[in-house]
């Protein structure tokens, strides 16, 4: 089964997605796509047979979204909690994504065709290391794609992407790049594994779950929640389509509330960027030059401030970016070695 | 050719916005209506209500002389029913938070909705609207509460003592140990921009060389985010409002909270209350097994 699979929608689901399309889109969604296990015990069959049925899932799923013009999905593949999991069922999953990784890799036409770039968020390293050569071939070989995106988060957990974003900050201090009184909200979001995607629109849970099980917590705050009770492997294109409705009856007073946040965010870098131009003139005139300043100079200041904050902030995300990069690249070129 | 199909193009697409727009008024319609049935189901069951206490007492003869010692006993009734019914559940969240996504926000049936959960037995309860409303006037919203407490559990026994936390000075007020609900108003201050304010205070340390970067992980910034003051994640979150989303509702700490759905605060029931409470004892939480 090939990650997305081929085919056309039926004369009926054309029309509804075309319906559908009159509204707002969601242009990020995001699933939760829990029920394998279930299914698997509702259906009499071997555990590992239901995974794989959710992963083929995955690809009908990614079709849907194609054909509805949402460009972006991010799926929750593999939970840091998951490891506490059976080692028999741990290794048969690391067994599925070593395939289908592998897979993906003999699909490199498809997925240009369809211009899919596939990056993998998560912490990596807690994976075997041939699963990781494998994950860093596929990212390496679709970072160049930009049509569509799909971001699968393997061994991921939202507090451990947003501890690793301030182990990032703590060590972009540690090597002088930024000051402790650049963090900030925008830049801990593009610290995040996500940083290169805009939050999700939408967040789909399937099998009657009420929780986010530590997926997105940052990214989710101003999305639209969609918990359905239908199992993953026997999710339909109408499940999709409900929620998509769902969102498009939120959408008015969701872009309120996002704009409101986004207003507050602006409001509270000023708020900082003022504070620390207030110190450093504090630390200047403590030195004996003059004191009242006209607003006008205090205004220059705030601004040079802000430029070189923002040069700081840039070039610390330039180094992270290329460390991220090269991370992925150093494993393909151990596996093109081997 | 081209100029026939881009025509068609162009009819369809009118078309198909013309049958979204239907959907999207019947959709909106059948919201309406589901909450006007609410209100009219309501104010029936108050008719009944009034209906009863104004029947009941004729027909048992007391009229007036035993008003005060009824309403007392009624209140002592209802308390030791409540915490018989928060008892009777198989579990009980330690913490709920109610996030209210209405626009209109009635501080009368929020704190009717806090006494609930501490008669039944729930610690903590956060009170949460994304425009920080309840943070700003938490002098009113603590007030009505006592209030509620008052009128619907009798006197403000030893048992329900509250405590009011605020935020910016925790520490000097966590000092009443005696209490057995602690009541918080939140905005989303508590939520990402406190989640940032954490992640500077470990920045400064490093920048001055007391911690090192690569020791800071979850349970650090954990640490570091709850301060002094242990309260657990809330378990529930009871979500007010038809809007589907948290609004910015503690990001780090709804990691496995629970979330179920009532249509309004406005007005609701006791009972409504205790559905959803029923509908928490029966999830199951398998923690990432």
């Amino acid at each position: 089964m090939s990650w997305i699979r081929e085919g056309e929608l039926s004369l009926i689901e054309r029309l509804s997605a075309n319906i559908l399309k009159a509204g707002p889109m969601p242009k990020h969604v995001a699933f939760i796509m829990d029920g394998n296990r279930r299914y698997a015990r509702k259906r009499h069959v071997e555990r590992q047979e239901g995974h794989t049925q959710g992963f083929d899932k995955l690809a009908e799923t990614l079709r849907w979204c194609l054909n509805l013009d949402i460009r972006e999905v991010t799926v929750y593949a593999f939970s840091i909690e998951n490891f506490k999991r059976c080692k028999e069922e741990v290794d048969g999953l690391m067994e599925l994504a070593k395939q289908k990784f592998a897979r993906l890799l003999e699909e490199q036409e498809n997925l240009e065709k369809h211009g899919v770039c596939i990056r993998v968020l998560g912490d990596l390293t807690l994976l075997p290391l041939d699963l990781q050569q494998r994950i860093a071939k596929a990212v390496v070989s679709t970072r160049k794609h930009n049509k569509c995106f799909l971001n699968v988060c393997f061994a991921y957990t939202s507090r451990h992407e947003i501890a690793n974003a301030v182990r990032e900050m703590a060590s972009g201090v540690e090597q002088g790049l930024i000051k402790s009184s650049d963090v900030s909200e925008s830049l801990l979001s593009k610290c995040l594994y996500s940083n290169n995607s805009p939050d999700p629109d939408l967040l789909i849970r399937t099998s009657g779950e009420v929780r986010l099980s530590d997926f997105l917590l940052w990214q989710t705050s101003y999305s639209c929640l969609v918990f359905q009770s239908v199992l993953w492997p026997e999710y339909s294109f109408w499940n999709l389509c409900e929620a998509i409705l769902q969102y498009q009856l939120n959408y008015l007073s969701l872009q309120k509330a996002r704009d409101l946040h986004r207003e507050q965010q602006a409001l509270q870098q000023l708020e900082a960027d003022r504070h620390c131009v207030a110190e450093l003139l504090l630390m200047h005139s403590g030195n004996g030059k003059g004191n009242a300043m006209d607003t006008q100079s205090r205004q220059e200041h705030l601004l040079t401030y802000t430029a070189e904050r923002e040069e700081r902030v840039r070039g610390f995300l330039e180094a992270l970016q290329q460390r991220r990069d090269s991370y992925f690249t150093d494993l393909t070129s151990q596996v093109a070695l081997a | 050719m081209l100029v026939q199909s881009l025509k068609k193009d162009c009819v369809m697409a009118l078309v198909y916005e013309f049958v979204w727009r239907i959907l999207h008024a019947l959709l909106h319609l059948q919201r309406a209506l589901i909450s006007w049935f609410r209100v009219r189901l309501w104010n029936w069951r108050l008719w009944k209500r009034a209906v009863a206490a104004l029947l009941v007492p004729l027909a048992l003869g007391f009229q007036n002389h035993k008003k005060l010692g009824s309403s007392a006993g009624k209140q002592g009734l209802r308390r030791v029913r409540w915490g018989a019914d928060g008892k009777s559940l198989e579990k009980l969240p330690m913490h709920v938070g109610l996030l209210i996504v209405e626009e209109e926000l009635h501080y009368t049936d929020i704190a009717n909705l806090v006494v609930w959960c501490m008669a039944v037995g729930i610690s903590y309860v956060s009170v949460y609207d994304h425009q920080g409303i309840f943070r700003r006037n938490n002098s009113r919203l603590m007030d009505e509460i006592l209030k509620q407490r008052h009128d619907l559990l009798g006197l403000d026994s030893a048992k329900h003592s509250l405590e009011f936390l605020n935020n910016r000075n925790e520490k000097q007020d966590h000092q009443v140990l005696s209490c057995q609900a602690v009541v918080k108003a939140l905005s989303p201050d508590d939520g990402k921009p406190s989640i940032v304010r954490a992640a500077q205070e470990l920045c400064r340390a490093v920048e001055e060389k007391e911690r090192r970067s690569k020791d800071i992980d979850v349970h650090m910034l954990d640490a570091v985010l709850r301060g002094s003051v242990h309260i657990p994640d809330p378990d529930l979150v009871l979500k007010f409002g038809s809007l589907e989303s948290t609004l910015g509702f503690l990001p780090w700490h709804i990691r496995l909270s629970e979330f179920i759905s009532l249509p309004s605060h406005t007005d609701l029931s006791y009972e409504d209350f205790f559905s959803a409470l029923t509908r928490y004892a029966t999830c199951e939480q398998r923690q990432g097994k």
